[in-house]
C-alpha cells in the first residue's frame, strides 16, 4: 500500500531555522497531566490497586472463603493471633461473670462505672476495664477463677495449641493394573464412586445410595429454603420435579461433587489421627506441606497449618473469614465490574452513537428517541427489578448494569461523528473508496477517542459504586464472593460492637473512588485544558 | 409558553406507557412466573389463583386490563401479602419517602448554593477550600459508607441524636436529621461545585462588569444581578438530583429504618412480591418525570434566550 510507504524523517524547521516538532494529542496531555500532583497521586493509588486486585491469588494471604466459626468476629490485631484473641474474649466473658459472682472484687465507684457503662450499651468499654482489672489482680495474686472457669481456660488453651486445618489439595489414585497415577478430580463420577467404594471396602450400591440419598437432601434444602411452608406431600412432589429437570448429567455432576467431598474429608481423617500422634510426639513442625499415602492405591497433596496461629491483620467477619482477604477480592471483584462494565457500555455506546450519527436520517431519530425515553427512566430501579427477577449473581449485576448505562456515551459519540462527518479527511477517505464502516472506526471513531477516554475513567467510580449499591442492598453479589458493597452492607448490623468490619471496606473503597475522581479530572484537564475549574 | 407546557404534558404520556408497558412484561416473562413457588398446588386451587389474579387470560388482555386498573389508580393486589392491596402499602408509606427526601433536597439546595457563593465570591481563600474539600468528599464518599458513619459518630458514640426511627418512635424530627443530612450530602456537594463555577463564569461576563462600573454595592450585584444567571446551571442539575434521591432514599431507608416506600421496595423484591414492585416503580416513575416537568418550566422561565417550539 503506497500510503504506508515510509518516508525519510527530516528536521521541521521553522523561518527562525529552529527544529520544530510534532507533538501528538496523547503526548501533550500527559504533559499537562504530570504536572497535575493530585492526578498522578491518584494515577499512582489506582495503579497499587490494580496491581493488589490483579495478583489477589498470588498474595500470602488467607483464603477469603473459608469459613472458620471459632473465629468469629476477631478484632483487627498486628501481633496477636487468633488463637491469643479467642482466649481474650474467652477471658473477658469469665471475667465478667467473677464480677458478676462477686469474686472479682472492685471498688465501688467503679462498679458504679460499669453500671453506667452497661446501661449505655457501652460492652467493649466494660470488657476491657474488667480485662485488666482482672488480669492485674490475676498477676498480683489477689484472684484465681473457680475450678469449673480454670479447666474451661485449659481446654480452650489446648485446643489452641494444638488444632490443626488439613487442606487436601489434589488425591491422586494409581491404577493397580498400569500403575499409573491419576488425578481424582479429573475422573468421572463412576470411578469416583468405585474408588470410594475400594476405600472404605463396601459394597459399591452402599455409596451409590447413600450419595442419591445426600443428593435429595440436598435439593430437597434448596426447595424448602425457596417455598417455605408446604406440606410434606408438596415438597416430595416438588423434590421430584426437580430432581428430574436435573437430568442424568446434573446428577453425575451433583454427585461427583459430593463423592470428592466426602472422599476428601475421608482422607483428611486419616491423615488427622496421624498428625496428632506426630503433635504429641513433637515430631513435627508446622507449617506441613506434603504427599501423603493412605494406602497402597490412594496418594494425597497437603497443607496442614495450626489453626488458630493466623494472624486477622483487619479482623474477620461474622462466620470467622478474613477481613483483608475480603477487602482484596471483594476490590478486585468491584474494580473488575467498573473497568469490564465500563468497557462494555462504552463500546455499545461508540457502535450505536457512531451508526446514529453517521446515518442521520429516520436511523438517527429512533435511536436518539430511544436514549431520550431511556434516560427518563430512574434505571436504578429496572435495574433492581431486573437482579430482583432474574437472580443474584456478578454476571446479571453486570449485564443490567451495563445495558443502561451506554446512553451518555451513544449521545456523545453521535455528537463528534455529526461534528466531523463534512471534515476533509472523511471527504478525502470517502473520494478514495474507503467503505462506510472504514470510515466510522478508522478516522471517526479514533478523532473522538479524547473525549471518550475522559468519560470513560469518570465513569468507572460510577459504575463501582453503582455495583456497590446493589451489593449493599444485597441485590448484588452474594457470598462466599465479596464487594466493597456488600462487605459494608454486612458491617451495618452491629456496626458498634465489630466497627472494624465497616470501617476499613469503607476507607479501602473512599480511597480507590477518591484517586479515580482526582485522575478522571486530571485527564480530563489535561485533555481539554479549556474545561478547568468546571465540574 | 403555555403550547410548551401543553407538549410537554403530552410528552410525559409515551415515557410512562413505556415504564408500564416495560415493568408489565419483565415480571410476566420471569422464570417461572408469579406462583412458581406453589406449583404443586391442587389443580383447583391453582385454578382458582389463576382466575382470581386473572392469570388465566391471554396476556394482551392481561396487559389491557392492568393499563386500565391504573388509569383508574388501582395499582392491583399484592402477591405476598393477602390481605391489602398495592395501593394501601403505597398510600401508608409514601409520605414518609417524601418527608425524608423534600428535606433532603431543601438541604442540599440551601447549603450547597451558599457554600458554592461564598467560595466564589471568596476564590483560593481558605473558605473556597474548606467548602470545595468538603464537595469533593461528597462526591467520592459513597451514600452507604456516608450513612452509617453518621450514624456511628452522631447517633451511636456522641449520642446527640437517634440511631433510627422515624417521627412515631417518639423522639419527633430529630429522627429525621440523620438521614436527611447523608441523603443531601452528595447532592449538596455536586450544587456546590456547580454554583461555584457558574458564579465565577457569570461574574466575568460583561453585564456584571457594567453594574460595578456604575457603583452597584456588591450584595446587590451578586445576588441581584449574578445570582440569577448562575442559577440555570443548577436548576438543570435538579433533574437528576431528584433521580438519584430517589434511588439513594432506598439506602437511607434502610439503614436509619424509616418505614417509607424505599424499605418496601427492597423488602418486595426479596419477597418476589411482583405487583408491589411493580407499583412502586410505577409510583417513583410518575414522581421523576412530574419532577423533570416542573424543572423544565422553571429552566423556561428563568432563561428568557430560550424559545420554545
Amino acid at each position: 500500500m503506497f500510503l504506508k510507504r515510509k518516508q525519510p524523517k527530516e528536521a521541521a524547521l521553522n523561518e527562525f531555522a529552529q527544529v520544530v516538532e510534532g507533538n501528538s494529542l496523547g503526548k501533550d496531555a500527559w504533559k499537562r497531566l504530570k504536572k497535575n500532583k493530585m492526578a498522578v497521586l491518584g494515577m499512582i493509588i489506582v495503579a497499587i490497586y490494580s496491581i493488589l486486585a490483579a495478583s489477589a491469588m498470588f498474595l500470602p494471604i488467607n483464603p477469603y472463603d473459608q469459613i472458620i466459626l471459632d473465629h468469629q468476629h476477631l478484632r483487627p490485631s498486628f501481633n496477636k493471633t487468633a488463637g491469643d484473641l479467642m482466649m481474650e474474649t474467652k477471658l473477658d466473658d469469665l471475667y465478667f461473670k467473677a464480677w458478676r459472682a462477686g469474686s472479682l472484687v472492685v471498688t465501688e465507684a467503679e462498679s458504679q462505672k460499669i453500671e453506667e457503662w452497661i446501661s449505655l450499651n457501652e460492652t467493649n468499654k466494660v470488657w476491657n476495664f474488667l480485662y485488666t482489672e482482672g488480669e492485674a489482680q490475676r498477676q498480683a495474686g489477689t484472684f484465681t477463677f473457680s475450678s469449673a472457669d480454670q479447666r474451661t481456660i485449659d481446654r480452650l488453651q489446648e485446643k489452641i495449641d494444638t488444632e490443626f486445618l488439613i487442606n487436601v489439595d489434589k488425591m491422586f489414585y494409581t491404577d493397580p493394573e498400569t500403575g499409573k497415577s491419576k488425578n481424582i478430580a479429573r475422573m468421572n463420577f463412576l470411578d469416583i464412586q468405585r474408588i470410594y467404594a475400594e476405600y472404605l471396602g463396601v459394597e459399591e450400591s452402599v455409596i451409590s445410595d447413600q450419595i442419591q440419598n445426600e443428593i435429595r437432601s440436598q435439593v430437597l434444602n434448596t426447595v424448602k429454603s425457596a417455598t417455605p411452608d408446604l406440606t410434606a406431600e408438596e415438597y416430595e412432589a416438588n423434590l421430584e420435579l426437580e430432581l428430574q429437570s436435573l437430568g442424568e448429567k446434573g446428577m453425575a455432576s451433583l454427585g461427583k461433587t459430593n463423592l470428592l467431598v466426602s472422599l476428601k474429608t475421608a482422607i483428611s481423617r486419616s491423615i488427622e489421627r496421624g498428625l496428632k500422634q506426630e503433635i504429641k510426639d513433637d515430631k513435627t513442625q508446622f507449617p506441613i506441606n506434603r504427599e501423603v499415602t493412605v494406602n497402597e492405591l490412594l496418594s494425597a497433596d497437603i497443607t496442614a497449618d495450626l489453626k488458630h496461629e493466623r494472624h486477622y491483620y483487619l479482623g474477620t467477619d461474622y462466620s470467622g473469614r478474613d477481613m483483608l482477604s475480603r477487602i482484596i477480592y471483594g476490590g478486585q471483584v468491584s474494580i473488575a465490574i467498573g473497568l469490564v462494565g465500563t468497557i462494555t457500555s462504552v463500546l455499545i455506546g461508540i457502535v450505536l452513537g457512531a451508526i446514529a450519527g453517521y446515518a442521520g436520517g429516520k436511523i438517527d431519530f429512533f435511536l436518539m428517541r430511544f436514549v431520550d425515553i431511556m434516560y427518563g427512566l430512574p434505571y436504578m430501579l429496572l435495574v433492581i427489578i431486573f437482579m430482583a427477577i432474574f437472580g443474584r449473581n456478578i454476571m446479571n449485576l453486570f449485564v443490567a448494569l451495563a445495558m443502561v448505562s451506554w446512553l451518555t456515551v451513544a449521545r456523545m459519540v453521535r455528537g463528534q461523528i455529526m461534528s466531523l462527518k463534512n471534515s476533509e479527511y472523511v471527504e478525502a477517505a470517502r473520494s478514495m473508496g474507503a467503505s462506510t464502516g472504514r470510515i466510522i472506526f478508522r478516522h471517526m471513531v479514533p478523532n473522538s477517542l479524547s473525549v471518550i477516554i475522559v468519560y470513560s475513567t469518570l465513569r468507572v467510580p460510577a459504575f463501582i459504586m453503582q455495583e456497590s449499591f446493589l451489593s449493599f442492598l444485597g441485590l448484588g453479589v452474594q457470598a462466599p464472593y465479596a464487594s466493597w458493597g456488600s462487605l459494608v452492607g454486612d458491617a451495618v448490623n452491629g456496626m458498634t460492637l465489630y466497627p472494624w468490619k465497616l470501617v476499613f471496606p469503607a476507607i479501602a473503597m473512599t480511597i480507590f473512588l477518591f484517586a479515580m475522581n482526582f485522575f478522571g479530572d486530571g485527564l480530563r484537564d489535561a485533555f481539554d485544558p479549556q474545561s478547568k475549574n468546571q465540574l | 409558553m403555555t403550547k410548551y407546557i401543553v407538549n410537554r404534558l403530552l410528552g410525559m404520556i409515551p415515557t410512562l406507557l413505556i415504564i408500564i408497558t416495560l415493568s408489565f412484561f419483565i415480571v410476566r416473562i420471569a422464570p417461572g412466573g408469579p406462583f412458581a413457588s406453589e406449583r404443586k398446588l391442587p389443580e383447583v386451587v391453582e385454578r382458582n389463583i389463576n382466575a382470581k389474579y386473572h392469570l388465566d387470560e391471554p396476556l394482551i388482555q392481561q396487559y389491557g386490563r392492568y393499563m386500565f386498573d391504573i388509569l383508574r389508580g388501582d395499582l392491583g393486589p399484592s402477591f405476598k401479602y393477602k390481605d391489602y392491596d398495592v395501593n394501601y402499602y403505597i398510600a401508608n408509606s409514601l409520605p414518609k419517602s417524601i418527608v425524608l427526601g423534600s428535606y433532603a433536597m431543601l438541604l442540599a439546595l440551601v447549603f450547597g448554593i451558599s457554600a458554592g457563593i461564598i467560595a466564589a465570591i471568596r476564590q483560593n481563600t481558605w473558605l473556597d477550600y474548606l467548602s470545595m474539600g468538603v464537595a469533593v468528599i461528597g462526591i467520592s464518599v459513597p451514600l452507604f459508607v456516608i450513612a452509617p458513619v453518621l450514624q456511628l459518630i452522631f447517633a451511636m458514640k456522641l449520642k446527640w441524636l437517634p440511631t433510627s426511627g422515624w417521627y412515631t418512635t417518639g423522639e419527633g424530627w430529630k429522627t429525621v436529621i440523620l438521614p436527611a443530612v447523608s441523603l443531601s450530602f452528595a447532592y449538596f456537594a455536586n450544587i456546590a461545585r456547580l454554583t461555584r463555577s457558574s458564579m465565577l463564569e457569570t461574574l466575568r461576563s460583561d453585564y456584571i462588569r457594567t453594574a460595578k462600573a456604575k457603583g452597584m454595592k456588591n450584595t446587590t450585584i451578586i445576588f441581584k444581578h449574578a445570582m440569577k444567571g448562575a442559577m440555570l446551571p443548577i436548576v438543570s442539575y435538579l433533574g437528576p438530583a431528584f433521580a438519584g434521591i430517589i434511588t439513594g432514599s432506598i439506602v437511607v431507608e434502610q439503614i436509619f429504618r424509616v418505614p417509607g416506600l424505599g424499605k418496601f421496595f427492597v423488602q418486595s423484591s426479596f419477597n418476589r412480591d411482583y405487583t408491589l414492585i411493580v407499583g412502586v416503580v410505577i409510583v417513583y416513575s410518575a414522581i421523576l418525570i412530574v419532577m423533570n416537568f416542573v424543572v423544565d418550566i422553571i429552566y423556561a422561565q428563568l432563561d428568557p434566550r430560550i424559545t420554545y417550539k
